[in-house]
């Protein structure tokens, strides 16, 4: 509503507004009207929340009181006192360093096989996209109890062969790396990108390849991995972030708890503990700064170094 | 340039009409004088109770509207906490033990003794009864239930065992020979004599008391110490050892839920609930339970405590507390709303309710009533009001029982929890 008033009055009295509404308003009214939802939602709802939580974060706030100037004594406890918020950075990199080239590879790999147009894609792409949408459900604590717990369908398999599981999701050595399956399994959105990154990839560079007598592995790896890298990047730093905020699977496979002994204590979840089970939510604004500050660094990283293996055919 | 100012005036009417639209949706709900929230915790079988009830009360006083909502335990909480700070609390809450000290002293819910003896009658209460709902010597909390810990098990899984089942009066060193015989004896795979309670905040807290010790003192501090933390863990360690209690990453399947107890998985015989959760326990397990006290401590004093299971609260931001109160009142002191609600939440702390519900109790609520009525001798006074962290306590003592299970030494252990907890207090 805002800048449609604006916009309005440049319309009406192109001389009256000062040099910064020029800048933003002048011609562009319809444009920020349509924008405008949007705006809105973004104003108030992110940015607005967002910088309160930075504020937030050099408080002591606990909901039912208010908030109290700390200056940086959460940071402080952050870096120095805080065994718990150390288990779960650990917790998260490893998933993260775990999750996202598995789940990538495992993406690509059916992506390339649906690739070679089988008979009902559709319905297979559909199928195989399905776990990505049941992935935050709570159905899943369920489906997870049933595979990997101390009587699961897992232990029933490794018993024929004479095997005695533990229950892997409630062991601390085994319990992250059900969720690092999860997680994989979830394979659905990146699969979709590469199998239209592989369309892209023009046919008559396989026929001139096969013509030269290159086999399907060279093929591979001169033709289809080099000009699938800008999807290969994408998909990277998306589900790179998306690992790092990783929350639901363990929240509910562990009811909230990031247990056993912390094994599954996801970097959000510890925030959400703080903020949600102990009320001290000017420490979990601090605990959302910090991470907001590692995917930033992680994703620069990451841009940084596309300029060396990202090849974009100009 | 014309079609866009068309659609300009289009757009602003269409903003107008919604901003016209909301104002109307919002008048009805200002009007509206007698509406007001019911908030509570716990399962559906609860849920459907107090629906009934509320129901019931709206149908008796026309013109009052009152919206129900429940949340599973540890949803709850960050609920209820974000709409106080929101100033959009609900009318009528339900308050737990633990919370009411935080709560009332920072005056998110309000006292309740000007309604005594007019819109709330629970003078039968008796004192016991309202002062563990007090605060500084005002009532913020209105009953509404009674109940304590207990054992629950499963006869028949015992008696195939041939093992004779816990029963009152007996004492730890019987409960972990009993239940190494439960090993010898059972013939079911993957199937123990009991939970792993060593993480289970209450029992520790029992288990301290019979020893002379406590959970926390009236300073608000740690009142047992490293050695008490790792006998409590020792005892749980000879119990594994034996084949007695289930394996850790199976006592890890439990989420503190009545249907991921450990006996409702079908691991364990025995399981340590609230007494007013055997209701909801029976209900989910196939097998017929029975219900009896924790071990106690040979030569020790009694550990056990009567408490409200939970409470009605009003919060300070409502404007209709009165309707609040009454509603509250009906669903404790008047026999239509007892009646619905029933032992659910524990045994009524009304002798009247007590003794009306009496007859019409099904075998399940009866077992519960029974053994309120025969804790008697095994019970000691409530302890002092939990300090602010407490809750966070309980949360590393289940992780400290964890990694004692999964092999850190009773020792160690004990040392480990008693410094994380007094660190946790000292934050606060």
């Amino acid at each position: 509503m805002v800048s449609f008033t604006a916009g309005d009055a440049v319309a009406r009295r192109p001389a009256k507004p000062g040099r910064l509404s020029r800048f933003f308003f002048a011609g562009n009214g319809a444009g920020y009207m349509f924008l405008a939802p949007w705006l809105i939602g973004f104003l108030g709802l992110t940015l607005g929340p967002a910088l309160a939580s930075l504020y937030l974060s050099f408080t002591d706030y606990d909901l039912l009181q208010s908030p109290r100037f700390v200056g940086m004594d959460n940071y402080v406890r952050m870096a120095t006192g805080d065994a718990k918020f150390a288990a779960a950075m650990k917790v998260t990199f490893i998933y993260v360093i775990l999750s996202v080239p598995l789940k990538l590879i495992f993406a690509l790999a059916l992506a390339m096989a649906f690739n070679r147009g089988i008979k009902g894609l559709p319905f297979y792409r559909a199928v195989f996209y399905l776990p990505s949408l049941l992935g935050g459900s709570v159905a899943i604590a369920v489906l997870w109890r049933q595979l990997f717990a101390a009587d699961g369908l897992v232990n029933s398999v490794l018993s024929v062969f004479g095997i005695d599981g533990p229950s892997w999701i409630s062991n601390p050595n085994y319990s992250l790396y059900t969720l690092v399956v999860l997680s994989v399994w979830q394979f659905g959105s990146p699969m979709i990108i590469f199998l239209a990154g592989l369309r892209q990839i023009p046919q008559d560079m396989y026929e001139a390849a096969n013509m030269d007598g290159a086999s399907k592995a060279r093929q591979f790896f001169r033709i289809t991995l080099p000009l699938l890298t800008p999807v290969i990047f994408f998909n990277f730093v998306i589900q790179t972030i998306d690992a790092f905020k990783a929350f639901t699977p363990s929240f509910i496979i562990s009811a909230g708890t990031g247990g056993p002994i912390n094994s599954t204590l996801f970097y959000t979840l510890y925030l959400y503990q703080e903020a949600f089970g102990f009320f001290r939510m000017g420490y979990a604004s601090a605990l959302a700064w910090v991470l907001v500050l590692i995917i930033a660094v992680f994703t620069a990283f990451s841009f940084l170094t596309a300029r060396y293996w990202v090849h974009y055919d100009e | 340039m014309s079609a866009y100012s068309v659609s300009r005036r289009g757009l602003l009417g269409a903003g107008a009409g919604i901003a016209a639209a909301s104002l109307l949706g919002l008048r009805p709900a200002a009007a509206q004088q007698k509406d007001i929230r019911v908030f509570w915790w716990g399962s559906q079988e609860r849920a459907d109770r107090t629906n009934r009830a509320v129901d019931a009360y709206k149908k008796a006083n026309a013109g009052i509207d009152a919206k129900t909502e429940f949340a599973g335990w540890s949803d709850y909480w960050p609920r209820l906490a974000t709409r106080v700070a929101g100033r959009n609390a609900p009318d009528l809450l339900q308050m737990d033990y633990r919370y009411m000290f935080e709560y009332a002293r920072r005056g998110a819910i309000v006292p309740l003794d000007q309604y005594l003896g007019n819109a709330l009658k629970i003078e039968d209460f008796g004192k016991a009864n309202l002062e563990s709902c007090s605060v500084d010597g005002k009532l913020y909390g209105i009953n509404l239930g009674v109940n304590s810990s207990c054992a629950v098990f499963d006869p028949a899984a015992w008696e195939a065992a041939g093992v004779a089942p816990l029963a009152f009066g007996n004492s730890w060193d019987e409960f972990v020979s009993k239940c190494a015989a439960f090993a010898k004896g059972n013939k079911r795979k993957k199937f123990y004599a009991t939970m792993d309670a060593s993480g289970h905040e209450p029992g520790f807290e029992l288990w301290l008391v019979q020893n002379g010790r406590a959970l926390y003192g009236e300073d608000g501090k740690l009142a047992f110490d490293e050695k008490d933390a790792g006998n409590w863990f020792k005892l749980w360690a000879e119990l594994r050892k034996s084949g007695g209690c289930v394996p850790p990453d199976v006592q890890a399947l439990d989420k503190s839920t009545l249907d991921t107890s450990t006996l409702t998985l079908g691991y364990a015989a025995t399981a340590f609930p609230h007494s007013n959760q055997f209701v909801g326990l029976q209900q989910l397990n196939k097998a017929k339970l029975d219900i009896t006290a924790f071990p106690v401590t040979a030569g020790g004093k009694p550990g056990q405590y009567l408490k409200p299971s939970q409470m009605w609260s009003i919060a300070s931001d409502s404007k209709n507390p009165e309707i609040a109160v009454k509603l509250a009142n009906f669903t404790v002191a008047e026999a239509a709303g007892a009646k619905i609600l029933g032992v659910e939440r524990g045994v009524p702390a009304s002798s009247g309710m007590r003794e009306l519900l009496g007859p019409d109790l099904d075998e399940v609520s009866k077992k519960v009533v029974d053994y309120i009525g025969k804790l008697g001798p095994y019970t000691a006074k409530l302890p002092p009001s939990p300090p602010k962290g407490a809750g966070e306590v309980a949360f590393v003592l289940e992780r400290v029982s964890q990694e004692v299970a999964f092999g850190v030494s009773p020792e160690e252990g004990g040392k480990k929890f008693v410094t994380e907890a007094a660190s946790i207090l000292k934050r606060g």
